[in-house]
């Protein structure tokens, strides 16, 4: 159990939110009284204050070593919270996170985490600034305080990780690199840093469905060699194909928890909180309503072929999924 | 990093200045700070307190805003009041240590500059307190647009400056974010220069300034993809009205111009 969150909630209330709030209130403005008449209904709701707005509502799940680890929620639903508050960033309302037996509500302990809990926002690629990719890579060490040789190599290590060949690019400027490669220079300044933990916020938004898969295979890689990898995804059929477990948030509050078959068996529950299921999942759950016989409990797109062919019989078996199989396959060629 | 309310950062309310026109507001609001200016004595600032605090009351501002907004300045008034302490002399002397004399003179002058400028930073703020961005910049406008006829573009004034208000809070935001970003990638971050300061800034500002430009990119795209070409024959979605507030608010103003001259020359 390397990272624990026990019981979180957060909620703007804070000094730090109180600028979200208030804006919310502008927001809501004109009807100020209404809210204060149904203000009664909110508190039984939440049994807080009904000025409060919260981001998290008593959260609590642990992290093993070495997992790949999903949480995936519908927009505004804490996701991005819940990342910082991982990483020490930001301090919970109530509850504690843990780290190894560091407590993050510390600041001299947060700060000693963040060295073995990685983070990478959104659009890493935005927080690039240095002249040259080495020294943009080479940040996060230097501000520790290592000496050259260490730094160096760490540039090196990170730069292989993300599989950028460090004599061409170490010395260009980042801003000249395409999309794709800054979002890796940004990865591998945090990897330059050796975390332990590697958490990603969106890592494939804005990405091409042609470096997409590229870059699922820089994540699994990243996973074999031994990291414990938290991944906030959009995309279902991602989350299905790399994690071990998915966490569902739904305004705040844990909705699922457990292995991508788990929480994938039932589709309508998932539409109701606004998130889909992989679209061969999707189809599964639909054609097994339909009479066929689908025991797996989690398809991609190759086992549904298989045992759709299986089913259809016929001579097709060996035909059908290679063509299907086909089809996509040659996607990827392209 | 700093999420605090900028300096009179708007407060929705539905009162009688919020209602008023925006082009009359400023021309008060600065007319307001002339006669502060202008109060030369204890007496006559009283009489200028007691209307900012009439304005205050009928803006329906609540007082925690009031002073939220002013708060971070207050520096300027306190520094203010304490070199008035040290070097206006005269009078009874309090306290004498070295250099450092406290007398009577002193002690009235720090309060008096420093209650006046306590009353300039009020006023100064009920303006933007009781007025969006977007207003301000569309009395900006129409205040300066006699200028345009020697040639100030009065119109790209007023959007440059609408703008720069626009982004400000977003820049903040961002701001903020890249600073976690830069942290959890293991900077500690500090101002001190012999400490890496620079390098900080640098891993602050260029980025800060690389999404400004992107956002300076897509805006302009975003403006001309809605036809947007300068302020000749832009009509106004909601066109600025005086009403009869705002003949009472230049009345009261008038008024407290009157009371405070009358002070100053009676006492």
């Amino acid at each position: 159990m390397r990272l624990a969150v026990e019981s979180v909630s957060y909620s703007y209330s804070g000094p730090e939110g109180e600028r979200k709030a208030r804006r919310a209130r502008a927001r809501s403005g004109a009807r100020a009284e209404a809210v204060g008449a149904s203000a009664e209904a909110r508190r039984a709701d939440w049994g807080n204050d009904p000025q409060d707005i919260w981001a998290l509502r008593d959260v609590s799940f642990s992290i093993r070593e070495g997992e790949f680890f999903g949480i995936a929620g519908h927009t505004g639903s804490g996701k991005s919270t819940l990342l910082q508050i991982m990483n020490g960033l930001i301090r919970p309302t109530e509850g504690r996170v843990t780290f190894d037996g560091l407590d993050l509500s510390s600041k001299h302990d947060a700060a000693r985490a963040r060295e073995e809990i990685g983070l990478v926002f959104q659009y890493p690629e935005h927080q690039l600034f240095a002249n040259t990719v080495y020294d943009d890579v080479a940040f996060g060490p230097r501000s520790r305080k290592m000496d050259a040789a260490e730094v160096d190599r760490r540039v090196r290590e990170g730069l292989r990780l993300v599989g950028l060949p460090f004599d061409e690019v170490a010395e260009r400027s980042p801003f000249s690199l395409s999309g794709g490669q800054q979002r890796r220079v940004a990865i591998a300044g945090v990897l330059a840093m050796e975390p332990a933990v590697l958490i990603l916020d969106e890592p494939m938004a804005g990405i091409d469905p042609g470096a997409r898969d590229e870059f699922l295979g820089l994540l699994e890689s990243l996973h074999d060699s031994g990291r414990t990898i938290v991944m906030v995804s959009h995309s279902m059929e991602d989350l299905a194909r790399l994690c071990e477990r998915i966490l569902i948030l739904s305004e705040g509050r844990i909705f699922a928890l457990g292995a991508p078959d788990e929480v994938f068996a039932d589709p309508a529950a998932l539409k109701a909180v606004g998130l889909g299921v992989p679209a061969a999942q999707a189809l599964a759950v639909k054609l097994r309503q339909a009479g066929f016989k689908l025991d797996r409990p989690l398809y991609d797109m190759s086992s549904l072929a298989e045992d759709i062919a299986a089913q259809v019989g016929r001579e097709a078996a060996g035909v059908i999924p290679q063509t299907m199989l086909g089809a996509e396959a040659g996607e990827r060629h392209e | 990093m700093n999420e605090r309310a900028i300096i009179g950062q708007y407060w929705p309310e539905d009162s009688f200045v919020h209602h008023m026109d925006p082009r009359v507001k400023c021309i008060l609001s600065i007319a307001v700070m002339v006669i502060i200016l202008c109060a030369g004595n204890a007496a006559s600032l009283a009489v200028a307190a007691a209307f900012v605090i009439l304005f205050y009351a009928a803006s329906r501002i609540p007082l925690a805003q009031a002073v939220r907004a002013v708060g971070p300045l207050l520096v300027i008034v306190i520094l203010t009041a304490v070199l008035n302490i040290l070097f206006v002399q005269g009078g009874t002397v309090y306290f004498q240590f070295g250099i450092i004399c406290v007398s009577e003179d002193g002690l009235i002058s720090a309060a008096f500059i420093g209650c006046r400028l306590l009353l300039l930073l009020l006023a100064m703020s009920l303006l933007t307190l009781t007025t969006t961005t977007l207003d301000i910049t569309a009395a900006f406008e129409r205040l300066i647009s006699p200028l345009a006829r020697i040639g100030v573009p009065a119109h790209e004034l007023s959007m440059i400056l609408g703008l720069a208000l626009r982004f400000l809070p977003q820049f903040m935001q961002e701001l903020s974010v890249i600073s976690r970003a830069q942290k959890s990638r293991g900077a500690t971050l500090t101002m001190n220069p012999f400490k890496g300061g620079f390098s900080t800034m640098a891993s602050l500002i260029v980025p800060l300034f690389a999404s400004a430009f992107r956002h300076a990119d897509t805006l302009s795209a975003a403006m001309e993809a809605r036809c947007y070409h300068g302020g000749v024959g832009t009509t106004r979605l909601n066109p600025l009205r005086t009403s009869w507030r705002d003949g009472v608010g230049s009345v009261v103003v008038a008024l407290m111009a009157a009371c405070v001259v009358i002070m100053n020359c009676i006492i």
